[in-house]
């Protein structure tokens, strides 16, 4: 019974995460997504019931306390996916943004003007959405060691992050990691290669 | 007609001695040209540095163990198999094979000395060898170690003979039961692994789902200190060899490139904060861990002289990658490589006089060493696809590296002039190489303590 209740809860929450995150044009206001996650949880709702009902009568109150929590953690799982919809939406986003122009030269740290272009792009998102925060990746192509390319990767990620932080987006919104040349985005040993690997991305996280 | 001018050159010598030391000079280079066979010797010993052998290999007879005859399935390779590999993989030796006992061989190829034995199967199911080195010419015994074992334990047996017999003949300890720790891509995740420095018996140490790397030896060869991404961030673990994994530090961020003190078992290593690299010096024991030194470039790969002395490192201070040398306590930095844009990741010699390094030109890895003032550069690996990561054998005389000249990236032993490449992994892809330290209770005949 209970195993049950959870696979609809958490079906409930599925359908959820699904009404509000596909749909959805990719400028979304916030108001609009409970709306949907809403009307998504109707129907999961009137499923359970019947199924509750029949079983609860001897425990009333226990069913009607259990009915209670039940709905409060569909909520509180509505919600989750919401923002975790929402965070999706903005890493994509930004990562969309960066990807369309790698931005390092070889064994360089230096921004380029694209590269100030787009991240300018980046700062402007952040400054809107302020629950966001961010953690940069610093990367680089296969070439070199790999101590020597974690402090290149430290180097790039600090670069972005400098300029962000010039931008106006707080510093402590923001975290810098280097990968090195240890999480490429492009396998093999071609100059191609190599200039989608000498990069930086972005993970978006939400703050507590 | 040449012994008579050495007659009156040696007269010469003896009345200028009494005038003047520079005339005695003049007349001495003169000597030097005129008896070349004695000058000669003195001449090699100065000029080693050009990409000539510096080795002198001792050719040495390896003649098959007698065994009773279809009483033994040998799983993996035979007993003499084992020590002709450990042989011309040491760097010292030239093998002279045999089917059996050849005087007229073994003269003719010089080798004055020969190992072979005899092997016995027991009750147990065990194996008993009786291994021996001989003296080609009169058969004397100058060797001889007896093993009972099961088959697993034949490649152990055989390294500790072998480096038996470079004690024996050479007076130095041996490496052939030395290890290497490296990392190998396991199901597509980059894993630490630890093998014999043959690359046989590997077994893998991490199991992890994600990367580990830059794995390197902790003091008397206990355990490993390597990198892990878990925490979604380069830090360092350490793992006793049967024990659990331990992180280290994790008041720090970002830490890597492990170098262990070899007297203390300290830990030199780099740490990342907001873009800035340092170095940073740590105990793995107390987890306490203070900055090294205070420089503005960035600091990485650090690396300890054999007594612990001095270390090397790589600063960006110049825009690339140069390797600079400073005392334990900060002191005295001096730059070491000049030649070319990027030099990366040096490690010091055993013997303290000279370090390898990894350099980059056009692209492409390649290992060379200097001595430690930059000077007499050799350029080891060539025109062969990436040579990375060398490693020195604990005597000094081989240094281990990953290369990708046969495609895809594997472990390779060379002689420290670049001669004798052997390539030790196969399948798969291996890279980062590190020697462990000497086994201290294989060589019981140092009777250290």
């Amino acid at each position: 019974m209970n195993k049950i209740k959870l696979a609809l809860i958490s079906g409930a929450a599925c359908v959820a995460m699904v009404a509000c995150s596909k749909p959805q044009p990719p400028q979304t206001d916030p108001a609009a997504a409970p709306a949907a996650s809403a009307t998504a949880q109707q129907p999961a709702g009137t499923e359970t019931a019947p199924e509750a009902v029949e079983n609860a009568a001897p425990v009333d109150q226990d069913s009607l306390a259990a009915e209670q929590a039940r709905l409060e953690a569909e909520k509180i799982a509505a919600d989750k996916a919401r923002l975790e919809s929402e965070r999706a939406r903005l890493e994509q986003l930004i990562n969309q943004i960066m990807s369309e122009d790698v931005y390092f030269d070889f064994d360089r740290s230096e921004l380029t003007e694209k590269a100030k272009e787009l991240l300018a792009q980046v700062a402007e998102l952040l400054l809107r959405e302020t629950r966001f925060t961010i953690t940069i990746e610093g990367h680089t192509d296969a070439r070199g060691t790999e101590d020597y390319n974690f402090t290149l990767g430290a180097k790039r990620a600090m670069k972005v992050k400098e300029f962000l932080n010039a931008y106006g987006v707080e510093g402590k919104r923001m975290e810098s990691v280097s990968y090195g040349k240890e999480a490429p985005k492009v396998e093999g040993a071609s100059e191609e290669a190599y200039s989608q690997n000498r990069r930086a991305n972005f993970r978006v996280n939400i703050k507590d | 007609m040449s012994s008579n001018k050495h007659a009156v050159d040696g007269q010469k010598v003896r009345k200028v001695f009494r005038i003047s030391s520079l005339a005695l000079s003049i007349v001495f280079w003169l000597l030097l040209f005129l008896m070349p066979s004695v000058s000669s010797a003195a001449i090699d010993t100065i000029a080693v540095d050009v990409g000539i052998s510096v080795f002198k290999t001792m050719p040495i007879g390896v003649v098959p163990f007698t065994e009773p005859k279809n009483s033994i399935e040998w799983i993996e390779e035979k007993p003499h198999q084992i020590l002709t590999r450990d042989a011309e993989l040491s760097g010292r030796f030239e093998v002279v094979p045999s089917e059996k006992f050849n005087l007229a061989l073994f003269s003719k190829k010089k080798a004055k000395h020969y190992i072979t034995g005899k092997v016995t199967p027991t009750d147990g199911g065990k194996l008993r060898l009786e291994c021996f080195l001989y003296v080609s010419q009169t058969k004397d015994i100058l060797l001889g170690e007896a093993y009972t074992i099961t088959q697993q334990d034949l490649r152990k047996a055989m390294h500790q003979f072998f480096d038996q017999v470079i004690y024996r003949l050479w007076a130095e300890r041996g490496v052939a039961s030395t290890k290497l720790a490296y990392v190998s891509k396991i199901d597509g995740i980059k894993q630490v692994v630890v093998s014999d420095y043959d690359g046989f018996h590997r077994s893998q140490i991490t199991r992890d789902t994600v990367i580990s790397m830059m794995p390197v030896w902790m003091k008397d060869n206990k355990g490993l200190v390597y990198v892990n991404f878990k925490t979604n961030r380069p830090k360092l673990y350490s793992r006793m060899f049967g024990g659990t994994e331990k992180v280290l530090f994790p008041q720090l961020d970002q830490t890597y490139s492990p170098a262990v003190n070899p007297v203390t078992g300290e830990l030199l290593f780099s740490n990342t904060v907001d873009g800035k690299t340092d170095l940073y010096i740590g105990s793995p024991k107390t987890g306490k861990a203070r900055k090294f030194a205070y420089l503005k470039s960035n600091q990485t790969s650090p690396a300890w002289s054999p007594f612990a002395s001095e270390v090397l490192f790589t600063s960006d201070r110049g825009g690339g990658p140069q390797i600079f040398i400073m005392g334990k306590d900060g002191s005295d930095m001096r730059r070491v490589t000049f030649m070319g844009r990027y030099n990366e990741r040096a490690s010091w010699s055993p013997s303290g006089d000279r370090i390898a390094y990894t350099s980059m030109d056009n692209g492409k890895m390649n290992i060379y060493t200097c001595a430690l003032d930059g000077s007499d550069i050799v350029q080891l690996t060539n025109n062969a696809g990436n040579n990375e990561h060398p490693t020195w054998s604990p005597d000094g005389k081989l240094i281990a590296f990953s290369s990708n000249r046969s495609g895809s990236y594997q472990i390779y032993i060379m002689r420290m002039d670049g001669s004798n490449v052997t390539r030790i992994t196969n399948s798969g892809e291996n890279t980062s190489p590190t020697w462990s330290f000497f086994y201290e209770d294989s060589n019981k005949q140092e009777g250290a303590k």
